[in-house]
C-alpha cells in the first residue's frame, strides 16, 4: 500500500500493512517517523495527533486503510530547520516544552486550529487543544498559540515572552 | 582534609610563573584526565569535562532530563566557570563511575527539623548527621535523578570541575606563551593576552591535561555571567520538531517490539497460559512468561513485528490469572484500617515520633479548647505521558539497554543480574524521559525488557506497556490518614500540636525492590512518611508528630514531592482550621507563628502581597493560601477559586519561593507552573481505587487529569533573592496547591474538605 507522508510516497509492505493497523504504528514502527507519540491508544490524550488530508486526527485510532490516498503530515514536516512553523518559533520563544513528549501532538493540534482560525479566542483554544500534558505547559501553550497567530496574521511587534521571574 | 601545594617554576620574559596545585579532598568527585573515554582529538581534563580539538566543551551528563531542565541548568554551571557560552557545551553520556552518584539527595533523607538547619544556624547534630550520610552516599555512588536534588548536588562539584579545567587551560596557555597567568583573559572559550596571542581551548587542551591547576576558586556571585539568567533551554528545539529521542523512539536494525500483560491482581501470577491464538496472528513471534522484576507483578509478554502486532498478540492470549497467596487488596479497607490505626496511635501516644517538643499531653490537659480533625489521601498513579518502556539487546554475552530511567546504575545492575552477566558486560543509555515524577525511580520494566531480550536470538527488543498497564501497574503514592489535634489556651494561642499519621513507608519498600542487599528484616523509620508533618516551621511549643508505618501490600513508590504531597494537605489545611477557630486571618495567623523563621515569613508575605491578599475579589471568588517547605525550598501559594456547577475552578495561582540561589529563573518559573498543575490534577481528580486486587482506573477517560481548558489562566512565580546554595525546584511547588485550593473552598462553601480529591 502506498501512503503519502510529508509530501513523499512511502510504500508500506503488505506484510506490515494490515489495513486495520492504526496509522500511528505505521508511522512509528514501519516508517520510523518517531516524532508522533503514543500516549493512550484510545484517542484521549492527543500525543499521536497528525494531519490527515489537512485535518488533525488522532492517529492511534485511525486505521491505515482510511489514510490511503490522503496526504499525511507529521511533526517532522511541520516546518524545517531553516523555516520553522510560526508555532515552533513561538514554542521556543515562550519556552513551552518541559519533558516534551506531548508537544508534537500539541503543535499539530495547534497548527490545525490556526489553519482554520487566525485569531483564536481563549474559548477557541480551550475547545481545540484537548491534548494532555502532565508537565503542565498549558498556560505557555495558550500564550504561544496567540503569539504564533499574531505572526501568521502578519502583525508586527516582537512577541512578548513570559516574564520568567 | 589534606592540602598540599606544588610550585612550578618557569622562567620567561615576564618573569617567573607560579602554578600551585590544590589537591582535592580524598574521595572528591572530580575524577581524573582518564576517567572519561576519549575519541580522537578529545582531551579529558577531569571526570566531567573533555575538550575537543575545535575548542568545544564536552560535559558528562549524569542526570536524567525528564522535563525539569536539568541538562540546561547543569551545563550552565560548567559554562559559567569555563567562561564559555552555553552553545559551546555539548552533553555526552556519563559512565558508571561512582563520582556521578547523588550525595545531596540521600543527605536529604535525614529527618531533620527546619529550626535546626536554617542556613547559618545549623546545629552540630545536623552538621554531623549530614557529614556521615554524605560519606556513605559518596561510597555507594548511586546515580539517582530525584528528590529535586540535582542542582544542590552538582552546585559545588560541577563549578569546581569547570573552574579547575579553566585554570588548567589558562595555565597551559601561560606556560606556552610565557606570559603571566593573571594577565590572560577568556571570552567564550578563547584565551588571549593584551599583547596579541590568542587561541581557543582546543589548542591548549593537551597541555592542560598535564598542567596542574593553579589555586582554584569558583567565581564570586558578582562575576556570574550566566547563573541567574533565564537562558533558553538547550533541549527545546528538538522538542518542537519531533527529533528529541525518548525511550520509545529508539530504533535499531532488526528490532522487535514487545507488549505486556501483567496479572490484573496486584502481586498475582499467571497460571496456565495459552498462546496458540496469539501465535497464529500475523507478526506475532513469541510469548514470554515474566516473573516479578524489582517489585513488578508477574505477567506475560508477547513479541511481535511492531508494537501494534505485539499488542494484538497480547490481547489474544488466554491466561488463567492467580491471586496472590496473601489475598487481594482493597483500597477502601486499607483506608479504613489506616484511620483506625492512626486514631488508636493518637490515643496511645503510639507511632514513631519524628519530632517531639515540650509536653503535648500537658498542653492538652491545660487547654481551654481542643480541636481535632482526621484527614485522608488516596493512592495516586504517576501517569507520565511516555508510557513505561525499555529497549534491550542481549548478544554474544553483552547486554545493551536504552532506558528512560531516573536510576541508571541500579537499572544496569538489574540488567546484569537478569541476563546473568557481569556489570562490565552491560552498557546502558539514558534517553530523554517523557516525564518521570518518581515512576522512573523504579526499574521493574528494565528487568522485564532484558528478560524478553534473552529470548529474541540477539535481536533488540523494545518493550512498551499500554497506558492501561501503566496505570494499573504503577508504584503508587501511598494512601494516608492523619489525626490532627491542637490545644488552644484561653487567649487563643496554639499551645500544642499532635499529629499521628498512618500509611505505608515508601523508602524501605523501594530499597527491597532495587537494593535488596541493603534491606534488612526491620524497616528503619522512613522520613518520607512524615515529611510535611514533623518538620513544620511554626512555633508551637508542645508538639508530638508521629507516624505508624503500615505494610498494605500495595506497591508504593515515590510520587512528585513524596510524603509532602499529602502531608502538606493535612498540615496546611489544619493550620487554616486553627486560624479560623481562633478568628485570625490565615496569613496573619501563620506569620504570628513564624517569628523565628524569617525566610518562611518572607516567602509568605511576598505571595500574599503579589496576590493582593485581603483585597476585594469578584463575587463568587475566594482566595486560599498555603506555605510549605520541601526539598530545601520554601514555597507559598495563593490561589483564586470559584465554583462552576459545584466544581472548583482555579483562576489564578501566585507562587512565591525561596529556592536559594536561582541558577535559571526561567526554568524555576516553568517548574513552579508544572508543579502547580501536577498538584491540581491530583487535588481535583487524582485517585486510584483497588478492588479485589485490581486497580479500577485504567486510562485517561476514567483517570482524568487537568487539561488546558481547566488549567489556571495565570500562574505567577516570584522568587526571593538569596545567597544560600540552591535548593530543589522540581517538586516544592506541588505540596501547597491542594491545601490552598481546599482553604479557598472553605471560604466559598463553609465546608472543610478533609479528603482528596476535592471533588
Amino acid at each position: 500500500m502506498d501512503l503519502s507522508v510529508n509530501g513523499q510516497t512511502r510504500t508500506v509492505a503488505d506484510a506490515d500493512g494490515d489495513p486495520s493497523m492504526p496509522l500511528l504504528w505505521v508511522l512509528r514502527d514501519v516508517l520510523n517517523l518517531t516524532g508522533t507519540k503514543f500516549g493512550c491508544g484510545v484517542a484521549a490524550c492527543g500525543a499521536c495527533t497528525v494531519h490527515l488530508d489537512g485535518q488533525a486526527v488522532r492517529s492511534c485510532v485511525t486505521p491505515l486503510a482510511s489514510a490511503a490516498g490522503k496526504p499525511v503530515r507529521t511533526i517532522e514536516a511541520l516546518g524545517t530547520a531553516d523555516q520553522p512553523h510560526a508555532l515552533q518559533k513561538a514554542w521556543v520563544t515562550h519556552q513551552v516544552p518541559q519533558c516534551g513528549y506531548c508537544q508534537s501532538g500539541m503543535l499539530m493540534a495547534a497548527a490545525d486550529l490556526l489553519a482554520k482560525n487566525r485569531d483564536p479566542s481563549d474559548a477557541a483554544i480551550d475547545a481545540a487543544i484537548t491534548n494532555i500534558c502532565r508537565c503542565g505547559t498549558y498556560p505557555r501553550i495558550r500564550e504561544a498559540i496567540k503569539t504564533a497567530a499574531k505572526a501568521l496574521r502578519g502583525e508586527t511587534g516582537s512577541p512578548r515572552a513570559r516574564s520568567p521571574a | 582534609m589534606k592540602r598540599r601545594s606544588m610550585l612550578l617554576l618557569g622562567a620567561g620574559a615576564a618573569g617567573a610563573l607560579v602554578v600551585g596545585w590544590g589537591l582535592l579532598p580524598p574521595r572528591g568527585r572530580q575524577g581524573g584526565a582518564d576517567t572519561l573515554p576519549v575519541a580522537t582529538g578529545e582531551i579529558g581534563l577531569n571526570g566531567w569535562i573533555k575538550i575537543t580539538a575545535d575548542g568545544k566543551v564536552l560535559l558528562a551528563m549524569h542526570r536524567s532530563e525528564m522535563g525539569q531542565g536539568v541538562h540546561t541548568t547543569l551545563a550552565m554551571l560548567v559554562a559559567e566557570e569555563l567562561d564559555v557560552s552555553l552553545a559551546k557545551v555539548r552533553l555526552i553520556e556519563a559512565g558508571r563511575d561512582t563520582l556521578y552518584g547523588n550525595v545531596a539527595g540521600f543527605v536529604a533523607a535525614l529527618p531533620l527539623h527546619p529550626a535546626d538547619m536554617e542556613p547559618g544556624r545549623e546545629t552540630q547534630g545536623v552538621k554531623a548527621g549530614r557529614w556521615i550520610v554524605a560519606k556513605a552516599a559518596r561510597e555507594l555512588g548511586i546515580n539517582m535523578t530525584g528528590g529535586s536534588s540535582s542542582v544542590a548536588d552538582a552546585w559545588d562539584v560541577l563549578r569546581l570541575a569547570g573552574a579547575t579545567a579553566r585554570a588548567q587551560l589558562l595555565g597551559a596557555a601561560s606556560l606556552q606563551w610565557r606570559l603571566p597567568l593573571a594577565e590572560l583573559v577568556v571570552a567564550d572559550g578563547v584565551i588571549s593576552h593584551p599583547s596579541g596571542p590568542t587561541g581557543h581551548y582546543g589548542e591548549f587542551a593537551k597541555a592542560a591535561a598535564v598542567t596542574p591547576a593553579s589555586s582554584v576558586a569558583v567565581k564570586e556571585a558578582k562575576d556570574w555571567k550566566l547563573i541567574g539568567k533565564p537562558l533558553p533551554r538547550i533541549d527545546l528545539v528538538a522538542k518542537t520538531n519531533g527529533s528529541a529521542g525518548f525511550g520509545i523512539d529508539v530504533r535499531l536494525p532488526g528490532m522487535l517490539y514487545a507488549a505486556m500483560r501483567h496479572c490484573p491482581m496486584l502481586g498475582g501470577n499467571p497460571g496456565r497460559v495459552d498462546g496458540d491464538a496469539a501465535m497464529k496472528l500475523p507478526g506475532v513471534e513469541r510469548v514470554v512468561r515474566l516473573g516479578p522484576y524489582a517489585g513488578s507483578t508477574a505477567g506475560v509478554a508477547v513479541v511481535g513485528r511492531s508494537s501494534w502486532h505485539a499488542k494484538q498478540g497480547a490481547q489474544a492470549l488466554d491466561i488463567e490469572w492467580r491471586a496472590p497467596p496473601a489475598g487481594t487488596l482493597d483500597s477502601r479497607q486499607i483506608a479504613a484500617g489506616l484511620e483506625a490505626t492512626a486514631r488508636h496511635a493518637a490515643s496511645t501516644q503510639g507511632g514513631f515520633p519524628f519530632y517531639a517538643a515540650g509536653d503535648v499531653q500537658a498542653a492538652s490537659a491545660a487547654a481551654a479548647r481542643r480541636i481535632e480533625a482526621v484527614y485522608h489521601a488516596p493512592y495516586l498513579a504517576h501517569a507520565a505521558m511516555e508510557p513505561i518502556n525499555c529497549t534491550a539487546q542481549v548478544k554474544d554475552g553483552k547486554v545493551e539497554v536504552w532506558a528512560p530511567t531516573q536510576l541508571p546504575g541500579m537499572a544496569l545492575a538489574l540488567a546484569a543480574r537478569t541476563a546473568g552477566v557481569s556489570e562490565d558486560a552491560v552498557t546502558l543509555h539514558v534517553t530523554y524521559l517523557g516525564g518521570g515524577f518518581g515512576r522512573r525511580l523504579d526499574i521493574d520494566f528494565i528487568g522485564q525488557a532484558v528478560r524478553i531480550a534473552l529470548e529474541t536470538n540477539g535481536r533488540p527488543v523494545q518493550l512498551l506497556w499500554s497506558r492501561e498497564e501503566d496505570i494499573t501497574h504503577d508504584f503508587y503514592r501511598p494512601s494516608g490518614a492523619a489525626v490532627m489535634q491542637a490545644s488552644i489556651d484561653a487567649q487563643g494561642a496554639i499551645t500544642g500540636l499532635a499529629i499521628t499519621s498512618a500509611g505505608d513507608a515508601v523508602t524501605p519498600r523501594w530499597m527491597e525492590r532495587g537494593l535488596p542487599a541493603l534491606s534488612g528484616p526491620i524497616d528503619l523509620p522512613d522520613k518520607t512518611a512524615s515529611e510535611g508533618l514533623f518538620d513544620l516551621p511554626y512555633a508551637i511549643a508542645n508538639q508530638r508528630i508521629a507516624h505508624v508505618a503500615t505494610r498494605s501490600g500495595v506497591p508504593v513508590g515515590f510520587w512528585r514531592s513524596v510524603g509532602h504531597s499529602h502531608n502538606a494537605f493535612f498540615s496546611e489545611c489544619f493550620i487554616d482550621e486553627l486560624a479560623f477557630e481562633t478568628q485570625k486571618d490565615p496569613v496573619a495567623f501563620r506569620l504570628s507563628l513564624l517569628a523565628d523563621m524569617p525566610r518562611h515569613a518572607a516567602v509568605l508575605k511576598l505571595a500574599a502581597d503579589k496576590a493582593g491578599w485581603g483585597k476585594p475579589l469578584p463575587a463568587g471568588r475566594a482566595r486560599g493560601v498555603a506555605l510549605h517547605e520541601s526539598f530545601g525550598s520554601i514555597v507559598a501559594e495563593v490561589v483564586e477559586v470559584s465554583l462552576a456547577e459545584g466544581r472548583p475552578v482555579v483562576h489564578r495561582v501566585v507562587c512565591a519561593a525561596d529556592v536559594g540561589i536561582v541558577v535559571n529563573p526561567g526554568i524555576v518559573a516553568q517548574q513552579m507552573e508544572s508543579a502547580v498543575i501536577f498538584g491540581l490534577s491530583a487535588a481535583l481528580h487524582g485517585r486510584i481505587d483497588i478492588v479485589g486486587g485490581v486497580v479500577q482506573q485504567t486510562n485517561f477517560p476514567n483517570h482524568p487529569v487537568l487539561k488546558l481548558a481547566d488549567a489556571p489562566r495565570v500562574i505567577e512565580t516570584h522568587l526571593i533573592a538569596s545567597t544560600n546554595p540552591p535548593g530543589g525546584v522540581g517538586e516544592p511547588g506541588t505540596p501547597p496547591v491542594a491545601p490552598a485550593v481546599a482553604n479557598a473552598l472553605f471560604v466559598l462553601t463553609g465546608k472543610r474538605m478533609r479528603g482528596l480529591p476535592l471533588v
